[in-house]
């Protein structure tokens, strides 16, 4: 590797060397970035040939972070050197690699090959590049579609960290009120319930509706790539997680709305999340204007009436080792999932971590 | 012959191409998608290229993927090449 070009010399760093991030974390704040090693698997460096660093590129997993080149040097090759080294490394993993830049720099990539996913002025733009794209989402999508084109054709987005009655409720009453309802079921697997058993856990209860489709959330649903906020631990960082929401709600609108002629979209009402909330506050920003109505549906109580049903409830009540008192927020399929043998795994990774999901 | 691991050749720099290649079902054919910064005038040109190349190796059953930054003929020719004798395990290394 850097055979290509000689003039400048690439150099992986070692991420448990306080010296080597020190260099970079020099280098990166005045552009305008703080690095942070935990939030990276490798990390590269860019010398000339008078030793001075010039531009450094990293990655967690399949997407690019902290691509960075010193303003002198953005003249030469030195960024697309960076970004081939990267991908060289990532492309071997993964199909797809993502990038999450600043809008200004959305030019540079896309001039790479990189293709736009989505833009949240003024701070995050999300970028792809790979043997799987948007596209195939798309012809997924067109693979599920049901043919209605005209009526009310809803969506839910649903992370069922576990399935409750109250999503239930919202997706029978949802089922009720539209010809089709596209269910999209969060993918990525950052929750403590899985994919499969959230998944499985809908299809027992909800399987026999037949105006019901259930469909995968892929990258581009609340993914921990366009939306990685959804996934923290604390949420201090409101202002990220407000446009990081904005990217997904554009990502959906742009992407999914139209080849499923989507026109309402059906959310519970949010009162225990702030990162949930400004994602509700960003579909009503985008979406009406766009032609798709928002229902939000308030949420149901169990016995008294400010007993709201919600998921978190029901994980703290698992780590605080009182599951009995919210069996009543459970329909049956999660209800015998929880109480049987096959979930203590589960129920003992939420005893032992500490995380909103 | 079909490829049987996913490689690349190329960078991304100025008058080079990235060739991309990964393997398919067998009896899919070829896939192939092209972005240029010069696609307007040598999309065709491009194409016809990778085809040759890809004929004159007998290579079938691969999705390729070219990002091209104004490449010369004879530099896409090498590029797809050495990418499929890399997909097919022939050759490894850069030089």
């Amino acid at each position: 590797m850097g055979v290509e070009n000689t003039d400048y010399r690439e150099e992986s760093l070692d991420l448990n060397n306080p010296f080597d991030i020190k260099l970079v974390s020099e280098f990166l704040e005045p552009l305008g970035f703080e690095f942070d090693s935990i939030d990276v698997d490798y990390t590269m460096i860019l010398y000339n040939l008078n030793q001075e660093v010039i531009g450094t590129g990293s990655y967690k997993g399949r997407v690019l972070k902290y691509v960075a080149v010193s303003p002198k040097f953005r003249e030469g090759a030195a960024f697309a050197q960076i970004v081939t080294h990267l991908i060289e490394l990532v492309i071997n993993e993964h199909k797809h690699i993502f990038v999450y830049t600043k809008p200004r720099n959305l030019e540079v990539f896309k001039g790479l090959g990189f293709t736009e996913i989505a833009t949240a002025e003024p701070l995050f733009s999300v970028l792809e590049f790979g043997y799987e794209n948007i596209k195939t989402y798309q012809d997924y999508l067109r693979s599920i579609k049901k043919d209605v084109t005209f009526g009310g054709i809803a969506a839910i987005v649903v992370n069922c960290n576990p399935f409750t009655k109250g999503h239930k409720y919202l997706i029978e009453k949802a089922c009720a009120e539209n010809r089709v309802v596209y269910l999209f079921v969060v993918e990525e697997d950052r929750s403590s319930f899985t994919f499969d058993i959230r998944w499985r856990l809908i299809q027992e209860e909800l399987g026999h509706i037949e105006n019901l489709v259930m469909v995968k959330g892929g990258d581009y649903v609340v993914s921990g790539t366009i939306f990685p906020c959804y996934f923290l631990k604390d949420e201090k960082e409101c202002d990220i997680a407000a446009k990081q929401a904005e990217l997904d709600v554009v990502t959906f609108l742009n992407y999914i709305v139209p080849i499923l002629n989507i026109n309402r979209r059906y959310v519970g009402t949010e009162m225990y999340s702030p990162v949930t909330a400004a994602y509700n506050e960003a579909m009503i920003k985008y979406l009406p204007s766009n032609g798709v109505e928002i229902l939000e549906i308030p949420r149901i109580t169990q016995g008294s009436s400010d007993n709201y049903i919600s998921a978190l409830k029901v994980r703290i009540a698992i780590r605080e080792d009182r599951l009995n008192e919210v069996l009543d927020f459970l329909p049956d399929s999660t209800k015998n999932y929880l109480l049987s043998e096959e979930s203590a795994e589960i129920r003992e990774k939420i005893r032992n971590t500490v995380t909103r999901h | 012959m079909t490829p049987k691991f996913k490689a690349q050749a190329g960078t991304f720099e100025s008058s080079d191409i990235m060739i991309l290649i990964e393997p398919l079902e067998k009896d899919s054919g070829r896939k192939v998608d092209i972005s240029s910064t010069v696609i307007l005038q040598f999309e065709e040109d491009i194409k016809k290229t990778i085809n040759q190349v890809l004929d004159r190796l007998q290579v079938e059953g691969l999705h390729l993927i070219a990002k091209d930054k104004g490449a010369l003929t004879q530099t896409i020719e090498a590029r797809v090449e050495t990418a499929v004798k890399r997909s097919l395990g022939i050759q490894e290394g850069t030089m």
